[in-house]
């Protein structure tokens, strides 16, 4: 009986969380949904274990069907290359495992090699996308594969019963009262539940002030994370997991790191989602929630450049007069947000069709493992 | 060595040991403070092109490549046959000849520049005008003589251009060789 392929991520952590939670989400996916076998190859495995905490610290595991190894930098010259390769994010693989790529090539047995590049909106990208690179040393071809938001590009991670869950958990609003319940949160009637997951911002202050002295009463739960740096340094607290803070109108609740199941569970409980970088951005999406993104910051201020691609095209589907976009500019320009935010809470009908028209519209795209599977076929 | 991020139109790297020209390179920056570069690349040896994208910290081996000037000799069939001041001989086939081949015919004494790679000559360039003689030209219908009305011209290899309809057969006129067109009608 012939073996189902097998698939290899190598994943390098960089800083944060991003780099290894969509490596993490797209082993389980192609694991549960492909029929492949996955081994996830991860240098940090304390970062896995913040994500998923069924996770061990030691160099192999099976983890959600995913066969997990420690990624050393003296690399195991004898592992068995895999059928499909993806080296994510600008890693590089291992000089080892590329020769025996190029053996394996050789013996007529080329691997599949992709390119896992970030996520972006900018036009660029769909120009980039499928495109072939001949290794400079082995002639072997690795495609540039990028995520994207347009049929153009290989798509966002999205799981196909992803839906499924998320409407049966808000199907009866007791069970995501339930959940969050089991928090220590406890929504009241008319008021606003935020969920809070950033970098450090400066703007927090603004923000956190706004929401204090609001008519409404706001839970703001906030997984722990850089941004309670900021708002400890703000509110000149020391605030940790398990703490809550009432201050007017606003109740802060620390939660501890959300594993990543949960983390879907918060988005979806809530009426408004700050998220960040790629992998919580791209889970905002499918909660179908308005959010705010805060985008990982970069040299020169290109990153300004990515939002505004971002919140380009989700005009294009939602209207021009975007609701959250003055707001999600302040929020990334680490300025007063108070006035931003105002318009959008006032005009937060509105804000939840729009988020909801671009969820739908994202939808009509393949998702990426799906992607990936068929540019495979596609170009054996 | 260079980096992608450092590759640059003009420059020749070793891809799986072959000579490729970049014609073009486009940096995008990507995601964490990283680029790709999009790539035009010419295979130096079998004229191939190809559109290729690399990190920005992938690594090259850049080539400096040998040149030296050449004449044409003579052609033997299906190669065309070169000398270099030390009367040594290179051959290259019409297809390596590029836009060099509209201009060769016999007796000319052009000097060239030749690109050799591991010893073998992969490409050839002319001088940036030649002078060659026009052996079949329409007649003047005009009498135009601003230069600005233009006719076809036979050169004696047969290749075709248009040249000022105050050209004559027999006429010498100066070709500029980047762009294959008619320059001047050459003085005397």
């Amino acid at each position: 009986m012939t073996q189902a392929p097998l698939w290899d991520i190598f994943c390098k952590v960089v800083d944060n969380h991003g780099d290894i939670g969509v490596c993490w989400r797209l082993a389980r996916q192609l694991a549960a949904e492909q029929p492949v076998r996955v081994r996830l190859w991860v240098d940090d495995m304390q970062a896995l274990k913040t994500l998923w905490p069924a996770a061990e610290l030691k160099d192999r595991q099976s983890l959600a069907g995913v066969d997990v190894c420690r990624w050393r930098a003296e690399f195991d010259a004898d592992v068995r290359v895999a059928d499909v390769v993806i080296e994510a994010f600008a890693c590089h693989l291992p000089p080892t495992y590329i020769k025996s790529m190029a053996i394996k090539r050789d013996q007529g047995q080329a691997p599949q090699w992709f390119n896992l590049e970030y996520l972006s909106a900018e036009s660029w990208v769909e120009g980039y996308h499928g495109l072939f690179s001949p290794h400079p040393h082995t002639g072997l071809k690795k495609a540039f594969f990028f995520p994207g938001f347009s049929s153009k590009t290989g798509g966002l991670i999205r799981e196909k019963d992803l839906f499924q869950a998320r409407d049966a958990f808000l199907k009866d609003p007791a069970t995501a009262d339930q959940w969050l319940a089991q928090q220590g949160v406890h929504r009241q009637s008319g008021g606003l539940t935020i969920s809070l997951f950033a970098y450090e911002n400066p703007a927090i202050g603004s923000l956190l002030h706004a929401w204090q002295l609001g008519d409404s009463a706001i839970n703001c739960l906030v997984p722990e994370g850089r941004i309670l740096t900021s708002i400890n340094a703000v509110l000149a607290t020391q605030l940790k997991a398990g703490d809550q803070l009432q201050l007017g109108a606003l109740r802060l609740i620390v939660l501890p790191f959300l594993h990543q199941d949960d983390y879907d569970r918060l988005l979806w409980s809530c009426d408004v989602n700050f998220v960040r970088g790629e992998d919580s951005f791209v889970r905002a999406h499918w909660a179908g929630k308005p959010m705010v993104w805060q985008i990982y910051p970069q040299e020169d201020d290109i990153h300004l450049i990515k939002l505004d691609a971002w919140l380009a095209q989700q005009a294009q589907i939602s209207g021009p007069a975007l609701t959250a976009a003055a707001l999600t500019r302040a929020w990334n320009t680490h300025i007063d947000c108070a006035a931003e935010w105002q318009q959008v809470i006032t005009d937060q009908k509105r804000w939840q069709q729009q988020s909801l028209a671009w969820t739908r519209h994202l939808n009509l795209f393949d998702d990426l493992a799906s992607q990936l599977v068929y540019f495979g076929q596609k170009s054996l | 060595m260079k980096t992608g991020q450092e590759l640059r139109a003009g420059h020749v790297i070793n891809i799986d040991g072959q000579p490729w020209l970049i014609q073009k390179a486009e940096i995008s920056r990507s995601g964490r403070n990283t680029a790709v570069v999009k790539t035009k690349l010419k295979n130096l040896l079998n004229g191939s092109l190809t559109e290729t994208p690399y990190k920005a910290d992938d690594k090259f081996e850049d080539i400096s490549l040998d040149r030296k000037e050449v004449t044409y000799s003579y052609f033997a069939d299906p190669v065309y046959v070169f000398v270099d001041t030390d009367y040594e001989q290179y051959e290259l086939a019409a297809d390596d000849l590029g836009d060099l081949l509209n201009y060769i015919e016999d007796g000319m004494e052009d000097v060239c520049e030749a690109v050799f790679f591991d010893g073998r000559m992969i490409s050839i360039t002319p001088p940036n005008t030649v002078t060659r003689e026009i052996v079949y030209s329409e007649p003047s219908v005009r009498g135009d003589t601003s230069g600005k009305v233009m006719k076809r011209a036979k050169l004696s290899n047969g290749h075709e251009l248009q040249v000022s309809d105050f050209v004559n057969t027999g006429d010498k006129v100066v070709i500029d060789t980047r762009t294959g067109e008619y320059k001047s009608r050459a003085k005397d």
